[in-house]
């Protein structure tokens, strides 16, 4: 008898049946979400872009925000940064189409993404009011290790993408294939393991970044 | 001393050892106080975190119910998605899996990412005696390696080490150590340190927070970013699980990983919440290129159904221990087992044995703060009434304690015996008390040489009702 067999097994026998009828029982859990408010927080009064900003700008999270109007704007707004944190270094720039148009001037680039890095510019594909949280899928023009090599993490996030709960993000992505590496993400790296006080920057980066563009079409 | 060598004493040993440690009693304060503050504040920001609270029990209770239909459901999309799922009914067989794929993948090195069920099941020993380098990357797990320590905590395995002392153990281990002993320095030496050895691993290990039945996913949680440095980089990425650990669907999930976050460190949400779903795709930028899951019962399918059946709810996040006035006391070492505090007081003996571990269950002044604070409900001081009844029930209590119980119980029938054996007993107590306390006894040195106690009233409450009854009648 092989493990499996044994432990499903023990499982039915535990719970006194020899199969199960898959469809009652997803409709079991369907029902257990339907008053979707009884699992999450009331979100304060205001629109969701102000909402997702001041969350992630608290110091428990450690995020800072710049909001620009335009996507063609960002890259004005990263030099700030970049001049802002005295940082010459060339920048990891993630090959999405959106980024890869923008006229960036005369910013030196890498190739790629190095153990080292000291800056990487992503794109975010949601963001999340309710917990300030940046939403990343892995893809061929998207790597994971974007948002956890660098020092300094960089992420646009249009503003139209700013959902309210992290359910809106299940029910979003429930739409997609499910990515190999769903990343969420809320503020930059930290560590409380010694004396449990907090520092910045354990393993991830230790700036986030996000600029917001609050194109209204 | 080392947490390794404090396994052999007896308990009562490891206990006093811990009383005494002056120091030992500050760093856990420091770091159970701040917890348990900020996790009143977030709970109180929440104002129907009871309702919330009573779905996440009835969501594990619905997943536990149901573990055959969820368990072939999540195997059936995580095949799909690419992964090999492996099944271990023993602690032996889930290592004996692992150390099999690190050598089929000829690794040297593995970076392992906190895991509480690799833990549990030996998987640090198994490694070390199949000869490959293991490198915890959690910075607590790390600081617990270095100095050849073991948790001390579920969520802060390094909590009984003070500043001091992590920062003479990177002074001594690592290659360029920090300058100064402020804490931050110190993060950024770990930080270089690790970050070749994430770079250097063939294999990655990491546990699972939730295993997400309706897509194959496995989520796994942390502050660091630590877990995704251990599973992208590495040519093989291992996920060992509890088979307890499955939720219907994502959506499930953000209700659990809610109710987890707050109660484990009083935040909204961790730093990066991260599903992981096969092996790298064509195209993919990163990834490994293989992907296993281990699901291992270990006495899990004992539980299902029984006594500890609720014990299956748990979300291991240390709520119950950092509001447990015992292991505020003790601290997690002085428990013996892997997991510490009312939650490890609870499944201590159903994972090593109630006749080894007997007086665990009996290290609870059944306070009931812990089933309070409990994200989904686990009513832990039952629990715990139940292993002592079974102790009692299958002769594991020494006779001295059979004795004294025997005593108490004749007295208790015969009121005149035991309110004469009350009223000496104030008596003598009150002999060795001193402005309101009693900081010393002969035969009670147990108890006085860690803590006083308040000196009793002069008389016993029936002797003082008494004497208001008869006043009241003149
Ligand atoms: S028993 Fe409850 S409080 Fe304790 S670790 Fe488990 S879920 Fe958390």
């Amino acid at each position: 008898m092989t493990s499996r067999d044994l432990i499903l097994g023990k499982v039915r026998r535990a719970l006194h049946r020899d199969g199960v009828e898959p469809g009652p029982v997803t409709a079991i859990a369907e029902s257990l979400l339907s008053e979707p408010e009884l699992g999450r927080p009331p979100l304060p009064e205001g629109d969701l872009r102000s909402l997702f900003a001041s969350r992630v700008t608290l110091p428990q999270i450690g995020g800072t925000v710049c909001v620009v109007e335009d996507l063609r704007d960002v890259p004005a707004a990263v030099r700030i940064y970049l001049e802002e944190h005295g940082t010459e270094s060339p920048v990891a720039l993630q090959p999405d189409p959106d980024l890869m148009q923008l006229d960036w001037g005369g910013l030196a680039f890498t190739s790629g993404i190095s153990p080292d890095q000291t800056v990487a510019i992503q794109k975010a594909l949601w963001g999340i009011a309710e917990t300030g949280t940046l939403i990343f899928h892995s893809a061929p023009n998207c790597a994971t290790l974007f948002s956890f090599l660098p020092l300094h993490h960089i992420v646009v996030l249009e503003a139209k993408h700013i959902v309210a709960y992290l359910e809106d993000y299940a029910v979003a992505a429930g739409h997609m294939a499910v990515p190999r590496n769903a990343n969420l993400i809320t503020g930059p790296s930290g560590t409380t393991d010694i004396e449990g006080s907090l520092a910045r920057g354990a393993h991830g980066p230790g700036f986030l970044h996000i600029i917001i563009v609050d194109k209204r079409d | 001393m080392t947490a390794l060598e404090t396994d052999f004493k007896p308990f009562k040993t490891r206990v006093e050892d811990a009383l005494a440690n002056r120091t030992l009693k500050v760093a856990i304060e420091r770091t159970t106080g701040t917890a348990r503050l900020k996790r009143a504040a977030a709970v109180s920001t929440w104002p129907n975190f009871a309702g919330a609270r009573d779905l996440g029990r009835r969501i594990k209770d619905h997943v536990t119910s149901n573990l055959d239909h969820y368990l072939i459901e999540f195997e059936r999309n995580a095949i799909a998605s690419g992964a090999k799922v492996h099944w271990a009914s023993t602690a032996e067989e889930a290592c004996e899996i692992v150390v099999d794929i690190c050598k089929a993948a000829n690794a040297k090195s593995v970076t392992r990412s906190k895991s509480m069920l690799g833990e549990e099941i030996g998987l640090p020993l198994a490694l070390e005696k199949a000869g490959i380098t293991r490198v915890e990357t959690d910075l607590a797990e790390h600081i617990v390696q270095l100095a050849g320590d073991k948790p001390s905590h579920i969520i802060w395995p390094a909590l009984h080490r003070t500043r001091e002392e992590v920062a003479e153990l990177f002074r001594k281990h690592h290659h360029t150590p920090q300058n100064s002993d402020e804490i931050p320095a110190m993060v950024r030496s770990a930080r270089r340190q690790l970050r070749e050895a994430f770079l250097r691993a063939d294999v990655g290990i990491s546990g699972a927070n939730f295993l997400i039945a309706d897509s194959g996913a496995v989520c796994t949680v942390t502050n660091e970013g630590n877990a995704e440095l251990t599973t992208t980089i590495p040519r093989v990425h291992i996920v060992t699980a509890g088979i307890e650990k499955l939720v219907p669907s994502l959506r499930h999930a953000m209700v659990l990983l809610r109710l987890l976050v707050r109660s484990a460190t009083g935040a909204d949400f961790t730093q990066y919440t991260t599903f992981h779903c096969g092996p790298k795709r064509p195209g993919d930028a990163d990834g490994p290129e293989e992907f296993h899951i281990v699901l291992v019962d270990n006495g899990r399918t004992h539980m299902l159904g029984g006594d500890l059946n609720d014990m299956l709810r748990c979300l291991r996040c240390g709520a119950c221990m950092n509001h447990c006035v015992v292991y505020r006391q003790i601290g997690g070492h002085a428990y013996g087992g892997t997991y510490p505090g009312p939650m490890g007081s609870v499944l201590t003996p159903e994972l090593d044995g109630l006749a080894g571990s007997r007086d665990l269950v009996h290290a609870c002044t059944l306070n009931g703060n812990c089933q309070q604070v409990c994200p989904v409900d686990i009513p832990l001081p039952t629990l715990l009434r139940g292993w002592r009844e079974k102790s009692w029930n299958e002769g594991l209590e020494p006779r001295s304690v059979r004795r004294a119980l025997w005593f108490w119980a004749f007295a208790a029938r015969h009121p005149f015996l035991y309110r004469m054996a009350t009223a000496v007993a104030v008596r003598v107590l009150r002999l060795f008390g001193e402005a309101g306390w009693v900081r010393s006894m002969p035969m009670a040195k147990g108890w006085t040489s860690h803590r006083d106690f308040p000196k009793p009233a002069s008389r016993t409450f029936m002797e003082q009702y008494r004497a208001a009854q008869r006043r009241a009648r003149k």
